[in-house]
This record gives C-alpha cells, sequence and structure tokens, in this order.
C-alpha cells in the first residue's frame, strides 16, 4: 500500500496511536522524575538503609531489560494475586526503568557542584533538607538538561513496550504490527510510524537545548 | 574524586544529638524495609509459590544446560549486533565528519533516523516485511540486526564525540609532519578517540543485550525464549521469570560496573596528563 492509501484508511488510527503514545511518554516521564528525584534523596541521606535501599532499586531497574520487566508484571505477578490491568503494566514498566536511569543522571549532576557550597551552606547554617531544596536539586537539574532530553526521548522509545500488551487504543508501534497482520501494509506503514517517532525526537531534542542555553551554569 | 564523594559531602561528622536521631531513622528504616520484604515473602507464602515443584527443577543440571543454551544465544546475538552497530556507527561518523555537504546530511539523517525509533519497530520491521521481499533471513538474523541497526547512530554519536575530544593540536602537528588526512585519522585521532569511548561502547552493548529480550517475537532461541520452554514443562512462570530476570540483571549489572570503571580510569589519567 501506498503511504496514502494508508493514510486515508487509517488517518485516525494513525493520529489516535500518536497521542497514545505521546499521553504514555508524558506520563511516564512525569512519574519516572519525581520518582528519579525521590530516589535520588534516599541515595544521599545520612540513613544507611535507605541509601542502600535506593542503590538497590536503581541497580535493578537500569539493568533489567523492559521486555523481562513488562512479561513479569503482566504475567508472573497475576500469580501473586497481583493483576494490573494491561495499561497499568505498561505503564509501571515504562515509569520504573527511566525513573532508575533519572536518578543516575541526577547522581552525576550533583557531582558537579563545587564543595565549596556546600560548606558554605553548612557554615550558614541550612538543614539537611534546605541545602537539598535550595542549594542541590536545582543545580543538579540545571546541569542536567541534555540528559533529561536524551531520557525524555528514551522514555519514548520505551513506550513501544506497550505494542507487547493487548491495550488499546494501540500506540504507534502496535499500530503498524496490526495493520501489517491484517492487511500487507508493507514498508509505507512502517514510514509513517517511524516518522511520526522521528519528528517528536527532533521536537524533544530542539527544546531541550533551547533549554539548556538558557539555564545551563557555565563553569 | 569518585562517583559517591558529593553524598559524604553533604554533612559533617554528626554531633550526639544528631547520632541519636539518625540511629533512630535507621532502626524505623530497617523497619520498614523489613515489613516489605515479609510483605512479598508472605505474599509468595500465601499464594504457594514456594512449593517445591517450583523449584525443585532448578536444582538438575539439564534446566541450567538449557537456560545457559539461551544464554549463549543471547550473548551470541549481544555481540554480534553490537559488532554490526560498531561498523555502521563508524561509517556514520567518518561519513558525519566529511567536508561533503550530501554525504554529511544523508549521515546525520541516518543517525536522528536510527536514534529516534524504537528497536521493536525495527524488529517488526525484520519480522513482518523483510520475509515478503524474499529474503529469508534466520530467526538470529531477524533480531541481530534490527537491534544492531537501531544501536549505530548511537554509536556514531559516541564515536565521534570521542574524536572530537582528541586535542586539535595533534592534528595540526600530524599534519605539518606530512601525514596525509586518511593516515592522520587513522594512525593519530581515532586509536585515542576509540580508548575515550570505549566505556560507552560496553553501555551500547547492554542496551543491544537488552534488546535482544525481544527475540520471543521471532522465535529466536535466546534466553527469554528458553525460558518460555521451561515455563510450560514445568508450569512455573514465576519462578523461572523471576530467575532469568535475575540473570539478565546481573549480567547488565556486571558489563555496566566495568564500563563505570573504565570511564573511572580514564578521566584519572586525563587528569594526570593535564597536570603534566
Amino acid at each position: 500500500m501506498s503511504i496514502q492509501a494508508l493514510l486515508t484508511e487509517y488517518g485516525d488510527k494513525y493520529l489516535q496511536a500518536l497521542l497514545t503514545t505521546w499521553r504514555l511518554t508524558v506520563i511516564s516521564f512525569a512519574a519516572a522524575f519525581l520518582i528519579g528525584i525521590v530516589i535520588t534523596v534516599l541515595r544521599v541521606c545520612p540513613i544507611r538503609p535507605l541509601r542502600m535501599f535506593g542503590d538497590f532499586y536503581v541497580q535493578i531497574f537500569r539493568n533489567i531489560p523492559g521486555a523481562a520487566l513488562l512479561i513479569l508484571l503482566v504475567y508472573a505477578l497475576p500469580y501473586l494475586q497481583i493483576i494490573f490491568p494491561y495499561d497499568a503494566c505498561v505503564l509501571i514498566a515504562t515509569i520504573l526503568i527511566p525513573s532508575a536511569f533519572c536518578s543516575e543522571h541526577l547522581m552525576s549532576g550533583m557531582n558537579t557542584i563545587s564543595p565549596g557550597q556546600i560548606e558554605a551552606a553548612r557554615a550558614l547554617g541550612l538543614t539537611f533538607f534546605q541545602m537539598i531544596r535550595r542549594i542541590i536539586i536545582p543545580q543538579a537539574l540545571r546541569s542536567t538538561v541534555l540528559p533529561m532530553t536524551n531520557l525524555l526521548v528514551a522514555t519514548m522509545l520505551t513506550t513501544s513496550l506497550a505494542s507487547q500488551v493487548p491495550m488499546r487504543p494501540r500506540d504507534l508501534t502496535g499500530l503498524v504490527s496490526y495493520i501489517n497482520t491484517r492487511a500487507a501494509g508493507g514498508v509505507a506503514a512502517f514510514v509513517i510510524s517511524a516518522a511520526l517517532y522521528c519528528a517528536t525526537a527532533l521536537v524533544i531534542g530542539a527544546v531541550g537545548s533551547l533549554i539548556d542555553r538558557k539555564v545551563r551554569i557555565l563553569r | 574524586m569518585t562517583q559517591t564523594s558529593i553524598r559524604d559531602m553533604l554533612y559533617e561528622s554528626p554531633g550526639p544529638k544528631a547520632k541519636k536521631r539518625i540511629r533512630f531513622f535507621t532502626g524505623l528504616a530497617l523497619i520498614l524495609l523489613a515489613a516489605l520484604l515479609a510483605l512479598v515473602i508472605r505474599q509468595f507464602a500465601v499464594t504457594g509459590q514456594f512449593a517445591e515443584k517450583y523449584w525443585s527443577f532448578f536444582a538438575r543440571f539439564t534446566t541450567w544446560r538449557f537456560l545457559g543454551e539461551g544464554l549463549l544465544t543471547t550473548l551470541e546475538a549481544a555481540l554480534t549486533g553490537s559488532a554490526i552497530a560498531f561498523i555502521l556507527g563508524f561509517l556514520l561518523m567518518r561519513g558525519k565528519l566529511r567536508r561533503n555537504r550530501i554525504l554529511r546530511a544523508v549521515s546525520t539523517a541516518l543517525i536522528e533516523f536510527t536514534r529516534g525509533v524504537p528497536t521493536l519497530l525495527f524488529i517488526y520491521f525484520f519480522f513482518l516485511v523483510v520475509p515478503k521481499t524474499g529474503w529469508k533471513p534466520s530467526a538470529f538474523w531477524k533480531i541481530t540486526l534490527p537491534c544492531a541497526i537501531s544501536a549505530c547512530g548511537v554509536v556514531a554519536e559516541a564515536l565521534r564525540s570521542g574524536v572530537n575530544a582528541v586535542p586539535r593540536g595533534q592534528t595540526e602537528a600530524a599534519l605539518s609532519l606530512g601525514l596525509t588526512e586518511t593516515r592522520l585519522f587513522y594512525k593519530v585521532v581515532f586509536p585515542q578517540a576509540f580508548r575515550f569511548v570505549i566505556p560507552s561502547l560496553i553501555a551500547e552493548l547492554v542496551i543491544v543485550l537488552k534488546d535482544t529480550t525481544f527475540a520471543y517475537i521471532v522465535t529466536c532461541a535466546d534466553l527469554m525464549q528458553n525460558a518460555k520452554v521451561l515455563i510450560s514443562n514445568y508450569d512455573a512462570m514465576l519462578s523461572v521469570y523471576l530467575v532469568v530476570a535475575v540473570i539478565y540483571i546481573l549480567i547488565n549489572y556486571l558489563l555496566n560496573k566495568i564500563s563505570d570503571r573504565l570511564a573511572l580510569k580514564l578521566r584519572r589519567t586525563a587528569a594526570e596528563g593535564s597536570k603534566a
């Protein structure tokens, strides 16, 4: 089928799929970001068991393949009488994995802060949480805009996991395999989805480097 | 400076009051984490997942041999995929650094394309479209090639950042010594660039290895696929998938550790070099 024929027949389906991919990406990234910050605070707090828990969490979700995690959530957890609907399983997987990478980026962002600032903050009598909130997090965020932009793109790519479960509405990857099993969509079906993914990634990248230029701390 | 240094600078050595508080919260955290663990174990026990039939076959040699065969295929696919990604990435990097405008534009477009499209889409392409063209690759290549293609853009960018990290003065020195541009690249720039990017290449190997988990789509007998066979033989979904997930995590953890070590070592050598 040509691209035009595909668009007239499946145009609204593609639009829906694009919106689904965007929705999954935005929700996953926002949640992963918040969890990433919490985990990072745990990893630097003075309470050793919490630090170890934070490190453990990051190592688990940084290293588990997305497919393995999704399969565990969808097929294995019901044996423990923990049953999530399909879209929840996808979201959990696409939140947990990026959250670990988010924490890793924040940790390396924190390492760019000079020790003198911490000493100054302590000399001024700031508490641990004041220091985290006023000194560490703002600077860690400002110096990690580019890694975070890449993480947002990676999160979008991870949401293609949604094609592995019977989830409705379908995401961009799921729609392509659906079209190809129903009719011979051929190369064109892939080209449309790929173009939509790429366009999104390029926009994210452009906005990211714009923000980075605005907020980066020159050292 | 190690990765964790900032952790220890955030607070000075605690006084008696703070020590007490830290002790209290440490205890509290331990109790909470223990409760969490107990909850997980309870759930396993309540649902009967500790039953012997779910775990006893892990004591058998054949189980591990079968999983080992799958793991071997996984590693083979990951290594082959990474090698192909390296070759493609190298070509793309060379293309992007050329003066020829068309070559540069094509390389840039290909890099952005492979970086912006999910691996699964490439896998479905090799699964659904490629066999219809008359070329019928085996299951192994149907998973390895898409993983390689999806990784090559990232490899190209990593190599390019490595090339850019080689001091400009060396290029000038080599050119003034009369080296041709090709010799300059292969004798002076690339060997150093390659050393710089070894950590990110290992990190990329981890990504390819994770992507090969999708081999069940093309029914290639990798670790995950063999796990499925085990599951249907012993009717033990949870235990097998948990063990397989742990295997994946351990391998990737090890690879990442090696990558971090090398990166740290490289940074140290660089710091010493700039001091001298």
